[in-house]
């Protein structure tokens, strides 16, 4: 930042008015890459071949590149270029980050801050529309410089060993009890519901107030974060329980002779550290089941004209505020006719019910339903992908299957990422509002009268596209008098309950709420089921979350007597 | 607190000297040990959850914490006095079986005052043969012409959380 710089530096000129929106979406963005870089950054120093961090580092530039080059932020994207390129050096082993180049990535990402703030304060108008002007000259210079010229004898380090990418230790760490953490979590839950309670009862002043507004949203941020940070303190990678898989899956295939190759992606992906556990038993299962049942022998698949080797994928991956585990074979799929003989056989389909693929295959989730021919080892007791259910949806997730016969079974577990935090349906019915889990909510809709129609009087189920649910009026169920006098006057909110869906009759949504659970305690949780929990709700007030399975299962003369109660 | 064995071979009387919390109840007077007593605070938004009993009015946010809230009045089945604006919630902490020391919030008509009671100031209940369960009440205490029922918050809490349905 000296004078001796040659270069006409470029300056940034905002225009506020056209791109005010995009330019607010590029500073909250560009903050969280500002912090990735730093803790990447700091992470090489001790690391300087860790993987995962270089190529971490390096997106979080290239994305400030590209925000940059969009909003025709030049010298910021000229800046994020050149550590860019740096970055990708390292990465292709060409260069080695010593102490001097983490220095120069540090440097630069603070001017790269100095830009945001910048903008930030314009955005905010805490500082007057006016060219920006940092100097990046001799950063860049020397960014170049540190490109080109080779302190050390490059490649520095042979590649590095899985273990070492996949562990990398940042500066010691510390165990903690679990129960902190979860009591942690509990505050920063309530911290999140005062600072939303205090956004809205102040948010009205906000106008009046520039300063006032910034700093709410200053809180609003931090608390953000701080709930980001404090939930990710639990988390730990998948890659345990997907290790575990891949022995499994060594030790079967050896054992059935069978040729079985197990691919693994996304074992990187973060979730709670009591879901990890949780998950192992049913994946193990489902494997088990693909490798006994999924996968033929060599010699089937050779006649098949299949590889001789089956594939099993194990894929994991975050996706709208949960995690999916995808396990796909390649085997010769779920038998269709088989399933739904056995079905119909057993009583859960009518003969000659027309059935979408979707619900055969659901079958095999019923209890007892197993279409093995011999009951092996491993599986076909049929006592299998009940359990795998019911321990999925224990974790408030939910299974889904599909199949293409002689070209595999498709398994998806969707999960919720914490089983601390939900993301919740608030619905109202009467003066109540209940939460529902809203990875359990297909959809959700106004009834037309005539499609409602009532099984034996009392039983009511609604026909949705030619599908017929069951249909059961939550205000009823719960003796709360609804506001809605008839099903049209409410909205049905589908959910999923096991292989079923049920209609859920409701006054209306409320919105749509990321709440911490809470135990309800023993009083309550003995005398009705069908809570699993509460939340504190935006108001401060509590809301009751649903066990929709529970809702589901209830039988009818249990509904009555707590009808008469 | 009361030792554990009490609980097992309850002696008529098992109410221990010391300070209890006295409040009105239905136009009775009750006392609870003030060791069990966490805090006292004003009747705030009950969200009332369904298929509970009568007395099981329903859950409050303590500061982040799920509370239960009873109504004792409900529960013994007494008279209800026409509403005032001195009801409280006496939130109270008590071990049961399966959850160390839940919290439990009680719904009192008023709180009246702490007192120290002695030995002497204890009687066993009286035994009302079948015409009344005692099993909730650790004793009566005389307060000046006054009498104070002391109950047995660990029994009556208790039963809650076993009960079923």
């Amino acid at each position: 930042m000296s004078s001796t710089s040659q270069d006409a530096e470029t300056s940034i000129d905002l225009d506020l008015a056209s791109d005010g929106e995009l330019l607010r979406e590029y500073v909250i963005e560009s903050r969280e890459h500002l912090s990735n870089i730093e803790q990447g950054a700091l992470i090489l120093e001790k690391h300087p071949d860790d993987a995962d961090t270089l190529h971490s580092v390096f997106r979080s530039f290239h994305t400030f590149k590209g925000g940059a080059g969009f909003l025709n932020l030049v010298p910021i994207g000229q800046l994020a270029h050149g550590l860019e390129s740096l970055l990708d050096m390292a990465r292709q082993r060409k260069l080695t980050l010593d102490g001097e180049r983490i220095g120069l990535l540090l440097r630069g990402r603070d001017t790269l801050k100095q830009f945001i703030d910048s903008i930030d304060d314009q955005l905010t108008g805490a500082a007057p529309p006016a060219p920006i002007l940092i100097p990046t000259g001799d950063l860049s210079r020397q960014i170049l410089a540190a490109m080109t010229s080779e302190p050390n004898s490059a490649p520095a380090s042979p590649p590095p060993e899985p273990s070492a990418a996949t562990a990398p230790s940042t500066g010691g760490t510390v165990k903690v009890e679990t129960s902190k953490l979860d009591s942690l979590v509990d505050m920063v839950g309530e911290l999140v519901i005062a600072q939303s309670l205090v956004a809205q009862d102040f948010g009205p002043h906000a106008a009046a107030n520039p300063q006032f507004a910034r700093n709410l949203a200053q809180m609003a941020r931090v608390t953000r974060e701080l709930q980001r940070v404090s939930l990710s303190l639990r988390m730990v990678p998948i890659r345990g329980v997907f290790q575990k898989m891949a022995r499994v899956v060594h030790d079967l295939a050896a054992q059935q002779h069978k040729e079985i190759q197990l691919l693994t992606d996304g074992d990187e992906t973060e979730l709670d550290r009591n879901l990890v556990e949780e998950l192992a038993d049913p994946l193990l299962h489902m494997i088990r089941n693909a490798v006994d049942h999924g996968i033929e022998t060599a010699e089937a698949r050779a006649v098949h004209g299949k590889p001789r080797a089956g594939v099993i994928n194990l894929r994991a991956s975050h996706k709208g505020g949960g995690i999916v585990v995808e396990l796909q074979d390649d085997g010769q799929g779920l038998d269709k006719e088989r399933i739904l003989a056995k079905a119909i056989e057993k009583g859960l389909a009518a003969p000659g019910a027309k059935l979408s693929d979707e619900e055969i295959f659901n079958f095999i989730f019923a209890a007892g339903f197993s279409t093995a021919r011999e009951v092996t080892d491993l599986s076909g007791r049929g006592v299998g992908m009940d359990v795998v259910r019911r321990n999925i949806e224990r974790l408030r997730g939910r299974v889904e299957v599909s199949s293409v016969a002689g070209q595999g079974t498709l398994f998806k577990l969707v999960l919720p990422l914490t089983l601390a935090i939900i993301d919740g349906l608030v619905v109202t019915v009467g003066g109540e509002r209940y939460i529902i889990p809203t990875l359990l909510v297909r959809e959700s809709f106004r009834p037309r009268a005539e499609m409602i129609s009532t099984l034996q009087g009392r039983g009511e189920l609604v026909n949705l596209r030619g599908r017929l649910i069951p249909m059961l009026r939550m205000g009823e169920h719960f003796g709360v008098k609804p506001a809605a006098g008839t099903p049209a006057e409410g909205i049905i909110v589908v959910v999923q309950t096991g292989a079923a869906l049920k209609g859920l009759l409701v006054d209306g949504l409320s919105h749509r709420q990321e709440v911490v659970i809470k135990n309800v305690g023993d009083m309550i949780r003995h005398r009705n089921a069908s809570i699993a929990g509460a939340a504190i709700l935006g108001d401060g007030r509590v809301g009751l979350i649903i066990d929709v399975n529970a809702l589901g299962n209830l039988p009818v003369a249990h509904v009555a007597q707590a009808a008469n109660n | 607190m009361k030792a554990e064995d009490c609980s097992i071979a309850r002696t008529p009387s098992s109410a221990r000297p010391g300070k209890y919390l006295t409040f009105a109840l239905g136009g009775e007077s009750y006392g609870i040990a003030i060791l069990q007593v966490r805090e006292i605070i004003r009747p705030t938004a009950i969200t009332p959850v369904p298929q509970m009993p009568p007395h099981i009015q329903g859950v409050i946010n303590l500061r982040g914490k799920i509370v239960p809230v009873l109504d004792l009045r409900t529960r013994f089945g007494l008279a209800t006095p026409p509403s005032n604006d001195r009801s409280c919630i006496v939130v109270v902490q008590v071990k049961t079986n399966e959850s160390a020391g839940a919290l439990t919030g009680l719904l009192v008509d008023a709180v009246d005052e702490v007192i120290s009671l002695s030995e002497k100031d204890i009687e066993p209940t009286p035994d009302f043969g079948f015409r009344l369960d005692t099993r909730h009440l650790l004793g009566v205490a005389k307060v000046g012409a006054k009498v104070k029922i002391l109950l047995d918050l660990d029994q009556i809490l208790g039963e809650e959380t076993q009960a079923q349905v």
